[in-house]
């Protein structure tokens, strides 16, 4: 049996051909993430519906409960002065927790495209820097790669350059991961039943065989833990590794 | 549907499109503002609009309380100066009845004075009354008897008799 791992599909192509940038391409990791947006952001509003001051609903103190979950995350990692970054973390998350979670219904996950995560990490690469050169302007920026000696100079750059990548990497290898497995277990079980079934003699057999019973319940288990749980637990890690760069960046 | 799927393309695994890279950061920061103005935002308004409410109930409660202690303390001191009030006049009262008391046992003690003043100057001109009246008596007896022994010789006997007689009658009066 062969197994298929592609990337996501492209849907329509705009015949546009610019240098670089090439062809404008509307794949399924960008439908997916507009329908993810629209999900979230449906959910925002139907959560934030006839807001209260008294006797508040319990859809209201959800919505007051994730608001709070995010301040404390932020703050929390990052201090009060970063209050205002709030929205840009929470929005990271959801839309990372969404992206991984998607998958479940059977849509390709925009996180299982690379382009997705090193958007993000790039977003939070300028951040950083930002917030380096904040702290210490452009020259104490620069400055910062000679340390602690002049010849780990190109280390350093290195190194400045692996945090998004290895942010980016981090998040999609283990979603990509975990697609790679659903689909061995899936077609592994799948070659493993017929070999059983087709142990049946007769036309019965050759009919069974095609069914891939095993399929049914062991996959469902393993999903919790290769998409439910690290699906959560990336976007969990992705947005504690930005506050925390970002905070350490804000130090100097 | 079969067109389509033949049709469609799929892209490399891993490898960086340009185009959807650009399309994913403005997709963040639209899920940014999105998430800010239909969740943040009127959530945060929510919360600031309890957290003023509480603030003022607060207040109003600190006040109350301020005013209710205000009127207890008003009340304690009208209390504490009535009881004051009524000690004094109590104790006016007491010391009025006191020095009236004493005037009264003052005057009683006079008026007995005077009383037994006046018994005693009674008593004593009652008796110097009598002794006057006895001296007229010894007197006129003495005359009377003087009058009896011209009359008639008395005997020795009673002579002493006489004189018994007369000392007796003395002493009776």
């Amino acid at each position: 049996m062969d197994i298929n791992i592609t990337g996501p599909k492209i849907l329509y192509e705009f015949d546009w051909g610019l240098p670089v940038l090439g062809n404008f391409r509307i794949t399924e990791t960008l439908a997916v993430s507009w329908l993810v947006m629209l999900i979230i952001t449906g959910l925002c509003i139907f959560l934030t519906r006839n807001l209260k001051v008294e006797n508040i609903s319990r859809r209201q103190a959800f919505a007051e409960m994730l608001v709070e979950m995010a301040d404390n995350f932020v703050i929390g990692n990052m201090g009060e002065k970063f209050a205002s970054f709030v929205p840009f973390v929470a929005a990271l998350f959801a839309t990372s927790v969404v992206s991984n979670l998607i998958a479940l219904v059977g849509l390709y996950s925009p996180t299982a495209d690379v382009n997705t995560e090193a958007a993000w990490a790039v977003v939070v690469f300028v951040i950083i820097t930002a917030q380096k050169i904040k702290a210490s302007g452009v020259g104490g920026y620069l400055k910062g790669y000679t340390k602690p000696i002049f010849v780990m100079t190109p280390l350093n750059i290195l190194s400045e350059l692996a945090t998004p990548v290895s942010m980016a990497c981090r998040h999609f290898g283990n979603i990509l991961s975990g697609t790679v497995i659903g689909g061995l277990i899936y077609s592994s079980l799948a070659v493993a039943s017929a070999a059983l079934l087709g142990l049946i003699p007769g036309a019965v057999g050759d009919l069974l065989s095609k069914i891939p019973i095993l399929d049914v319940g062991l996959p469902a288990v393993l999903s919790v833990y290769f998409d439910w749980f690290s699906g959560v637990m990336q976007a969990f890690i992705f947005c504690t590794l930005t506050t925390i760069y970002i905070s350490n960046a804000s130090e100097g | 549907m079969p067109v389509l799927l033949e049709a469609a393309k799929t892209q490399d695994l891993v490898t960086l499109i340009p185009w959807t890279f650009i399309a994913q950061i403005c997709n963040l920061f639209i899920q940014i503002f999105l998430i800010k103005k239909f969740l943040f935002k009127p959530i945060r308004e929510i919360l600031d609009k309890r957290r003023a409410k509480a603030d003022a109930d607060i207040t109003e409660a600190n006040k109350a309380k301020e005013e209710a202690e205000a009127i207890k303390l008003e009340y304690e001191q009208n209390m504490l100066e009535a009881r004051e009030k009524a000690n004094n006049i109590l104790a006016d009262a007491q010391k009025t009845a006191t020095v009236k008391s004493e005037e009264i046992i003052r005057e009683a003690n006079q008026t007995a004075i005077a009383l037994k003043a006046k018994a005693e100057k009674d008593i004593e001109q009652e008796k110097r009354k009598a002794v006057n009246e006895i001296k007229d008596e010894i007197g006129s007896m003495a005359m009377e008897i003087a009058g009896k022994v011209i009359e008639r010789e008395i005997s020795e006997e009673d002579h002493s008799k006489l004189i018994d007689e007369f000392i007796e009658k003395v002493g009776e009066e």
